[in-house]
């Protein structure tokens, strides 16, 4: 029983990061309908980033893992930036749904790439900012990282929604995603709300990815597993629910931990994308998502 | 087949032929046979990516399935290469059904990503299920006996050339013939292909399983080739190997994949040498700026769209002698020339100088007109029995989005024979009624009966083969097709033909071919469209596309005919040779439903019109007595029953 009540705990940690990430997708898919294959990549920049900074590979640490935080937000932003200005912008130009798929994953090889050159192909250990030692939670040992990923995974979602919901801008966001022609003739520049968009995607999974990065292993390899994963929970929960990735996040994040625990790691990852297929199957929309009325 | 693709067969052959004789060097024989095994595949990938428009990453899992399969049965069982290859082929295909048949539920970055989650689990399967496969280790394939001796290397080379011509007649008998024509039309027009009987779901589930199956025995192939499998060959990297090679070389052609397999297998080997690749660079660095500054000259892109290619072959350049190990860069480099593709080159090569050829000389269209006797375009005669009983009858239809009724309780019947008006003005449920008489929306309640039974309910594509044919309010042809092809797809439902017919050329399958083809020819002249049966839809002008479509829906030999505005947008002349073809198809037994904003075309040709307001019906009579009809002026002009208006300015609707 304290290995379950151990094994959930561990699930969520992971699946909140899974959420994160899935949330960074819907973020994308509302404003332009198009989704950044590279996701798990700008998740592992901003650990490497975050690495470089608080750790002692490039001849720090230069500052505390507090700081390092809003830089490698910042530096998310701006790759997403980067991304949409050569992957999605074309693409979206040209209606071209193959072209930004295509485009979105040749830029996620070339990040891989250029990381395993500059970081080296090795996974590196990522200094905590909490103490490693567990505390005791009904018996079962939980490492208060775990808690700040579950908390600092919530608070970024809450401020992205809070902000799409209170501020003007935000109100420039929702109105691209009902309808961006609308959008656009009521003066909103959709263009700078889709780059926008490709921002604060890649700004939450890079904060993502400094979260993880204490709890795992840090490397260029690291960010694709994570951004397929992250994609299940997305079309579990449905690509228009915020609350589906949550529970999508928590499914996939507790299905994985104990099936690498009762049956063996290597098959961890089966149960998820088996879920996939089924939920594709029975409710293409997510078990969140509500299904789109085509029109003639 | 024409005199050109013949000679290019037969000196592909002869060069096939006499390849190994010629290079004697056997890692490039290797390298030869590797690029036919890939071509293979990128045949089958391009029918799903090239001609349905989908995008897979699950190819690398399934070309994995293919040499697994024969790795493991010839491991476990022995079994010779005639039993192991086609063992392959089919157990591939079953694991593409197995895929295909949830991830084609969905589009687009779905289906990417869920073909990519399937390409995970192969190999996560393949690396854990070590008692079959030996995980990570992989398995030893020698060569397979032939002939009671083990082939030789170029031997071997032979097996596969002969298999690739193979996959390479049959692919392209698949795609030439009704198969291929429903896999693009489903591409360019998805709600248009099931409105034509040809059900998109279905069609793409063939498309992906035929697909799966090259894949197979490409895979099984590469087992023998290579004499070892292991699971890291089946990776991500190698399934976007084989999309850049299908864009690059070109989609929609046998030759692009050739010339893309033949781009990816070389490309490692060019990559590996850094002097060559500088010069390779450099070259590239050159032509970028000589092509910009042509375009530039020429007027024919700005300054800004240029500068983007350009500053990236420069910098291409200057990076590449700046490099002092290449392989590791080997990827990114692969993803820019994967970015440039889908940028610059979206045609890949073979579109590219195809277009250069096409442009340089104007196509003679005149002596591809077949004439044929008018008559060819109706499968029966002409009849008119039955005539006055009910065909159609909707019964209280409501159909409901969110609080919205597009449509309230209404009731119709269609009277065999007739020309039955629909109107009324704009959001007033016209068109939701024709979406659902064709089945593209499940009504809220009621029902629709058809000839006697219940059609509600049932897809589009069974409605359309049950008899009913449409067209669209905003014209839905398959604009990369002919205008003959477009009626094809039409008559695809006249075809009882199998892909194993497709592929052997039956004479059943001739023979429909045939047919179809005479009818499409007098379905156009019947049209007015003979003379540009050749030009691809989207070229025709606007009048010709409308007229086109009802002689594409005219292909279903459809009992009923439902024309959604067909003359909106037209010139008065168009308008004039429309009127006379609904007479003429009414003429031939076929009875309408005709939805249309023009009063005059209306009151000509409707028996009997229908008004509706606000999802109601609100009036129902031969077309004098609607327009006289307070209700329905009031519907369209505004004001009240009640309003007093003047004696002597009561107004009709004969102007609207």
């Amino acid at each position: 029983m304290e290995i379950l009540l151990q094994l959930v705990v561990s699930g969520i940690a992971l699946g909140m990061i899974y959420a994160v990430i899935a949330f960074g997708y819907q973020l994308t898919f509302a404003t332009s309908g198009t989704l950044n294959f590279g996701q798990g990549e700008a998740l592992m920049l901003g650990a490497l980033v975050g690495l470089s900074l608080v750790g002692t590979i490039h001849g720090g640490p230069y500052m505390s893992y507090w700081l390092m935080i809003p830089i490698v937000i910042v530096f998310g932003a701006l790759q997403g930036m980067v991304v949409e200005w050569i992957g999605v912008r074309p693409a979206i130009k040209i209606k071209s749904e193959f072209g930004w798929i295509m485009s979105t994953i040749a830029l996620a090889i070339i990040f891989k790439n250029v990381a395993e050159n500059i970081w080296g192909k090795d996974d590196l250990t990522f200094p905590t900012p909490l103490t490693a030692t567990p505390f005791q939670f009904f018996g079962a040992n939980v490492q208060p990282m775990q808690v700040a990923v579950v908390l600092g995974a919530l608070a970024m979602m809450i401020a992205v929604e809070i902000f799409n919901r209170k501020s003007i801008y935000g109100k420039a966001v929702v109105a691209t995603s009902n309808d961006r022609d609308a959008a656009g003739l009521m003066g909103i520049n959709t263009s700078m709300v889709i780059t926008f968009s490709y921002a604060l995607s890649s700004a939450t999974a890079a904060f993502a990815g400094v979260l993880v990065a204490p709890l795992t292993l840090t490397g260029a390899t690291m960010g694709t597993a994570l951004g397929l994963k992250a994609f299940s929970v997305a079309i579990i929960g449905g690509l228009t629910s915020g609350m589906g990735v949550i529970v999508g996040g928590l499914i996939i994040g507790i299905s994985e931990t104990t099936t690498g625990f009762y049956i063996s790691t290597g098959y961890k990852e089966v149960p998820g994308l088996v879920l996939l297929l089924l939920v594709l199957a029975i409710k293409p929309a997510g078990l969140f998502g509500k299904s789109a009325i085509k029109k003639v | 087949m024409d005199k050109k693709t013949l000679i290019a067969g037969a000196v592909g052959i002869i060069a096939l032929a006499v390849l190994p004789v010629v290079l004697d060097n056997p890692y490039y024989l290797h390298l030869a046979e590797t690029i036919l095994i890939y071509a293979i595949l990128l045949f089958g990938l391009d029918i799903v990516v090239g001609y349905t428009g989908q995008v897979s990453l699950g190819h690398a899992a399934l070309f994995g399935i293919g040499s697994y399969t024969t790795g493991v049965l010839y491991l476990k069982l022995g079994l010779p290469i005639f039993l192991a290859a086609p063992a392959s082929i089919v157990v591939t295909a079953l694991f593409g059904a197995l895929l295909a048949l949830p991830a084609l539920r969905v589009t687009g970055p779905y289906l990417a990503m869920v073909t990519l989650a399937f390409g995970t689990i192969i190999q996560i399967l393949i690396n854990e299920m070590t008692f079959l496969t030996d995980g990570p280790l992989g398995l030893k394939v020698p060569k397979p006996n032939l002939f009671g001796h083990k082939a030789t290397e170029v031997e071997f080379y032979y097996v596969v050339a002969i298999m690739m011509v193979l996959s390479l007649i049959v692919v392209h008998r698949i795609l030439k013939s009704h198969l291929g024509r429903a896999f693009q039309a489903l591409r360019d027009s998805p709600i248009a292909s099931d409105c034509m009987g040809v059900s998109v779901y279905r069609y793409k589930v063939y498309a992906f399983v035929i697909s799966a199956a090259l894949a197979g025995l490409s895979g099984s192939l590469y087992a023998y080739s290579e004499e070892y499998i292991s699971p890291n060959t089946y990776d991500f990297e190698l399934t976007i190997l084989f999309l850049l090679a299908i864009i690059m070389g070109g989609r929609k052609t046998r030759s692009g994949a050739l010339l893309g397999a033949f781009i990816v297998v070389t490309l490692p080997s060019l990559l590996a040498d850094i002097n060559l690749f500088r010069q390779i660079a450099t070259a590239a660095a050159v032509i970028g700026v000589l092509g910009a500054g042509f375009m530039l000259a020429k007027g024919l892109r700005t300054v800004k769209e240029v500068a983007i290619p350009v500053v990236a072959t420069v910098c291409m350049a200057l990076f590449s002698y700046k490099l002092e190990n290449i392989t590791d860069w080997r990827l990114t480099i692969f993803g820019l020339m994967t970015l440039f593709v889908v940028y610059y080159l979206q045609d890949g090569i073979v579109g590219f100088f195809k277009g250069m050829f096409v442009k340089g000389s104007v196509r003679d269209l005149s002596h591809n007109v077949v004439v044929v006797d008018e008559s060819k375009a109706w499968a029966i005669a002409p009849s008119t029995a039955g005539t006055g009983s009910e065909l159609l009858q909707a019964k209280q239809i409501l159909m409901q989005f969110g609080g919205l009724k597009a449509l309230n309780q209404v009731d119709l019947t269609i009277t065999k024979g007739t020309v039955h008006g629909l109107i009324g003005p704009n959001g007033s449920g016209k068109s939701t009624m024709m979406n659902v008489l064709t089945g593209i929306y499940k009504p809220t309640a009621g029902a629709v009966e058809f000839a006697g039974a219940v059609i509600s309910g049932n897809t589009p594509s069974a409605i359309a083969l049950g008899g009913v044919a449409r067209t669209f309010q905003n014209v839905q042809l398959f604009g990369e097709m002919t205008a003959t092809e477009n009626v094809l797809v039409g008559l695809h439902n006249t075809f009882r033909s199998n892909v194993l017919d497709v592929m052997l050329h039956t004479p059943r399958y001739k023979r429909e071919e045939a047919r179809a083809r005479e009818r499409a020819a007098g379905i156009l002249q019947f049209a007015g469209l003979s003379a540009l049966a050749q030009e691809e839809a989207r070229n025709l002008p606007y009048g010709k596309q409308r007229v086109l479509e009802i002689g594409r829906a005219l292909g279903l030999n459809p009992q009923l005919l439902l024309l959604d505005e067909p003359a909106a947008g037209l010139t008065s002349p168009d308008i004039k040779e429309l009127v006379a073809i609904i007479a003429k198809i009414k003429q031939h037994g076929i009875t309408i439903i005709l939805i249309e904003h023009h009063m005059d075309v209306v009151m000509s040709i409707c028996d009997v019109v229908t008004v509706l307001d606000f999802g109601q019906k609100i009036a129902e009579g031969r077309p004098a007595a609607v327009q006289a009809d307070p209700k329905v002026i009031e519907a369209y002009l505004g004001g009240s029953v009640g309003d007093e208006a003047p004696a002597a300015a009561t107004p009709t609707l004969a102007g609207i």
